[in-house]
């Protein structure tokens, strides 16, 4: 271990680390663009300088090693000016056009610019022309003015995904990002070029126009995608989810995730949920509130004694595999739970990176849960069973993220052979509703509006919280278990209604009243 | 005069050639040097006081004494991409005595242990690139490239690569970016190449007429080689003397030589008529000199620094009474934007927006503030960049700016040149 001195106060840091790696251990600030802890040095954006204690010239912070005993300023006048004339630098040929770049509210040259920057632009000549709207593959379109150069997405490409595809073109003030003739940018990992760039420049053709971001609310949560349980924020209002970005977890996803797992958002939204439940018997659709139709279901279950089963998909959490198996298992006095694995050939796929082919977020989970209660049964028994009619009464938790499999059409089929079908369910899907038989349709939550545990391939446990609601009458697997059961659902007092965080409540006003501190300033826009 | 060692037999056509180059003690030298440890060789340029040719001036027995000592396997190019504006002593070298250089990279080769070389050759130099190849293969034959030179033991090759047109190659990493197949960038520092260099090896990168002189050090001895010049500025240099001189071209002296002499006594002075008023003494990166300061001016590297400019690659701009400074400032600053590699944000904007200052001066939309303004963009792309391209740009801006701001201020004022009395529309139609 090392020590040094950043702006007066003293760290140790390990050796070899950069001066910049001490100032984010600090948490003290300094503006940057090129750096990005997930890839390698470029030290092209020339803004980290710092003062080092000794050296006549500035050096820059991300490609200095730290040596015992330094002492490191950017508090300097000479720096500050320095910073503010390179930041200059940046916007003079920056078109300015926050008022329709998607980029606005989390941008890096709006960021920097508010606390480091010169606020008397002195450039009057013509700026450079560039490319706009530059088609660079299936999900991300450039904007090549407001690109300052900064190599991060390029650095992606030959780094992180080794694919290559992007590139540095021209020189000078014409330089710029561009794909290698006779390709795209067309890798799993894409958008998170996306995520990198520090401004407007390259942009998701998913999520541009669709929202400004100071319109959204964020929360932590776990990709449900796949197996690796990539950590993430999901990004949501009043109007739904809109997208979904990494988040830093060095044990999981690194910086980084696929481009798969943006997709997750989509299926929560409200045009693609099953808002109501729905019973099909002696020929018509009945709609009816979700708590009603479990319950309702419940004297079903009951009566049905040895011919009932259960089958689980492996998209809940931990808690609620534990409710619905421990109902069946000591309730119910039933071992017929069937555990769903789609697309076998593919489970142990990997991609090297993140991708997996288990598409499920929480089969580790699920057989925990399992083991636990030791059932074995397979799904070989389940299809004897319903085609000889030992079972005629299914109770089915059906993928939350039904794009995942390939052979639910199939599945359905099989599965609808029983006499009486309990599907709960969070997404729609026609088929079902289109069943002949006697099928009560029960809608659930989604990950995103219920807290939980997944346990990720590498048995990781990871808690997720609930971020927002968006069928608010859907229930939880855990709530749906407790109402087939016939009892009532206890309202438990909920603790973390009133704030989502774990912060008092004193210091989320401090936070919000000082992000808005330059509205206050400006007055009424 | 001129003191003649590297061009002494330039004028000889058959010094191109393999037994030319011998008639007139060529490849002599080869066999002492491999019969010397490379460690007295090394010493031996150290006290020489050889400093880099180029245009940085950095120590060269200093620069082969950063190379990591292990077996590692390493490289010395040759940097010919000589594209500094003014410059042109390298493919003079190579054009008339190329056996010349390959002696003395035969012997820098083996003084830090490389067993590889290459000539990273200008991209317009299509001459040069011939005779070097051409040279290189006599070489060969005649068994000083290969394999057991002259029983020595020792192993070197040598390769000629050309460049493909930028200026920026010729500073060191961007030449190495650019051996390597990549785009021709400067590399971030550190490491140095001396310690992470081409192909990730251990680098030396010297310019032509630095490594054709370890030749005459190894022949003279240090103190032989020290005869010439100053304490600091040892040995003799080239110079690329043009601009409004009677009769430009390359001329050899000792270092520390007056610069009036060289522009009066081997150039032949001003035209008739003109008077002296300015002179860059290193090629255009180098801070121009006022006529007085000229006219003190020695050519070492310790006089010309001390005078606020450089010695740089020794290429000596001259510049009479005929000429409007502000014209020449648009010259260099539409070469330093058309050159920037990008790479750098206040080198890259910074090129840029100089560029365009000068040019809405001289087209007639300066404003009086434009010209503090070049120098606060200046200021602040010195010393901000991975390599010294940004300076190179600067540096003219502040010489031009400072010393000759009357002839700025008039062209703001009138639209047009004190010089010329035209505006730069009048010129171009």
């Amino acid at each position: 271990m090392l020590k040094c001195t950043i702006n007066g106060k003293e760290v140790e840091v390990k050796e070899g680390s950069t001066i910049m790696e001490a100032f984010y251990k600090l948490n003290e600030h300094i503006a940057h663009y090129c750096y990005h802890p997930g890839l390698s040095v470029a030290g092209v954006c020339r803004l980290c300088i710092v003062d080092i204690e000794g050296n006549p010239r500035p050096q820059i912070a991300c490609n200095t090693v730290v040596t015992e005993g330094m002492k490191v300023t950017n508090k300097s006048e000479r720096i500050k000016d320095g910073a503010k004339w390179v930041l200059d630098f940046h916007l003079i040929n920056h078109p300015l056009d926050c008022p329709i770049c998607d980029q606005a509210g989390e941008c890096g040259l709006q960021d920097q610019y508010m606390e480091f920057g010169k606020y008397n632009p002195e450039m009057s000549e013509p700026k450079v022309k560039k490319h706009k709207v530059v088609d660079l593959g299936p999900s991300v379109v450039l904007d090549s003015e407001r690109c300052i150069l900064c190599s991060r997405c390029t650095r992606f490409t030959e780094e992180v995904t080794k694919t290559n595809e992007l590139g540095l073109f021209n020189r000078g003030d014409r330089t710029e990002i561009g794909c290698v003739e006779g390709r795209e940018l067309d890798n799993k990992y894409s958008l998170n070029t996306v995520d990198i760039c520090p401004v407007g420049a390259l942009t998701s053709k998913d999520f541009r126009f669709r929202q400004r971001v100071w319109y959204l609310k964020d929360s932590e949560s776990i990709c449900p995608g796949c197996s690796t349980g990539c950590n993430i924020k999901v990004y949501y209002n009043k109007e739904g989810m809109f997208r979904v970005k990494p988040v830093y977890n060095e044990q999981v996803n690194g910086h980084w995730m696929c481009d798969e797992g943006r997709d997750v958002y989509k299926f929560v939204n409200r045009e693609h949920r099953l808002l109501r439940a729905k019973k099909h018997a002696s020929g018509a659709w009945t709609e009816l509130a979700p708590g009603r139709a479990a319950k309702e279901a419940a004297a079903t279950l009951k009566a049905a004694g040895d011919s009932l089963a259960l089958v689980l998909t492996a998209q809940y959490s931990v808690e609620e595999y534990e409710a619905i198996v421990s109902t069946f298992v000591n309730e119910f006095k039933t071992r017929k739970i069937y555990f769903w694995i789609n697309n076998k050939e593919s489970f142990d796929d990997f991609d090297g990176l993140l991708l997996r082919g288990d598409k499920n977020p929480n089969t580790k989970g699920l057989l925990r849960v399992l083991e636990k209660h030791g059932i074995e049964a397979t799904w070989g028994e389940l299809e004897k069973g319903l085609s000889s009619g030992s079972i005629k009464t299914l109770v089915v938790a059906g993928p939350e993220n039904p794009a995942v499999f390939p052979d639910l059409r199939q599945k359905i089929e099989t599965l609808s052979a029983a006499k009486n079908l309990i599907w709960l369910q969070a997404g729609r899907n026609e088929q079902l509703e289109n069943l002949p038989g006697e099928v009560t349709l029960i809608p659930l939550k989604t990950f995103v509006e219920k807290s939980g545990t997944f346990i990720n391939q590498a048995g990781l446990e990871q808690r997720f919280k609930r971020a927002t609601t968006i069928v608010p009458e859907a229930l939880t697997l855990t709530e749906a278990a407790l109402l087939l059961s016939g009892k009532d659902l206890s309202i438990p007092v909920a603790k973390e209604v009133f704030v989502e965080t774990n912060r008092r409540d004193d210091q989320v006003m401090l936070e919000h009243r000082k992000k808005n501190e330059f509205v206050f300033r400006r007055g009424a826009l | 005069m001129e003191t003649k060692l590297l061009s002494q037999h330039y004028h000889l056509d058959e010094f191109r050639f393999l037994e030319g180059y011998r008639k007139h003690g060529g490849y002599e030298q080869l066999p002492r040097a491999l019969q010397m440890q490379p460690q007295q060789i090394i010493d031996e340029v150290k006290n020489a006081g050889l400093r880099g040719r180029g245009g940085a001036g950095f120590p060269t027995g200093m620069k082969w004494g950063f190379l990591p000592k292990n077996n590692e396997p390493r490289y010395l190019l040759c940097n010919a991409d000589e594209g500094e504006p003014g410059t042109f002593k390298d493919r003079m070298m190579m054009e008339r005595a190329p056996h010349q250089l390959i002696e003395g990279m035969i012997i820098s080769g083996y003084a830090i242990g490389s067993k590889k070389s290459y000539i990273y050759i200008r991209g317009e130099y299509h001459d040069s690139l011939r005779i070097v190849g051409q040279a290189i293969n006599e070489a060969y034959k005649a068994g000083f490239l290969g394999k057991n030179i002259l029983g020595s033991g020792f192993d070197h090759d040598m390769d000629v690569y050309s460049g493909a047109g930028a200026y920026i190659c010729g500073e060191e990493t961007g030449m190495i970016s650019s051996l390597e197949g990549l785009k021709g960038q400067p590399k971030l520092k550190p490491p140095f190449p001396a310690v992470q260099g081409y192909l990730r090896k251990p680098t030396i990168v010297n310019n032509v007429e630095t490594l054709a002189a370890v030749k005459y050090i190894i022949r003279d001895g240090a103190q032989g080689y020290r005869k010439f010049g100053t304490e600091k500025s040892a040995g003799t240099k080239l110079f690329s003397l043009s601009g409004n001189v009677v009769k430009p071209g390359n001329f050899e002296v000792p270092l520390g030589f007056p610069l009036k002499d060289l522009i009066e006594g081997l150039g032949g002075g001003m035209k008739p008529g003109r008077r002296l008023k300015a002179v860059i003494p290193g090629g255009s990166s180098a801070p121009v000199l006022t006529a007085d300061e000229a006219n003190k001016a020695t050519l070492d590297y310790e006089c010309l620094s001390g005078m606020g400019s450089m010695l740089g690659s020794g290429a000596v701009i001259v510049i009479d009474d005929s000429q409007c400074m502000v014209d020449l400032l648009g010259v260099l600053m539409h070469f330093y934007h058309h050159e920037s590699c990008g790479q750098c944000t206040p080198c890259r904007e910074g090129t840029g927006w100089l560029n365009k200052i000068v040019h809405s001066i001289l087209e007639g939309r300066g404003r009086l503030q434009d010209i503090d303004l070049l120098l606060k963009v200046a200021d602040n792309m010195k010393g901000r960049t991975i390599c010294a391209l940004s300076d190179a740009a600067a540096l003219p801006v502040i010489s031009f700016v400072s010393k000759f701001r009357d002839e700025f201020e008039f062209y703001v004022r009138e639209g047009r040149s004190k010089v010329r009395g035209t505006s730069y529309a009048e010129m171009h139609h």
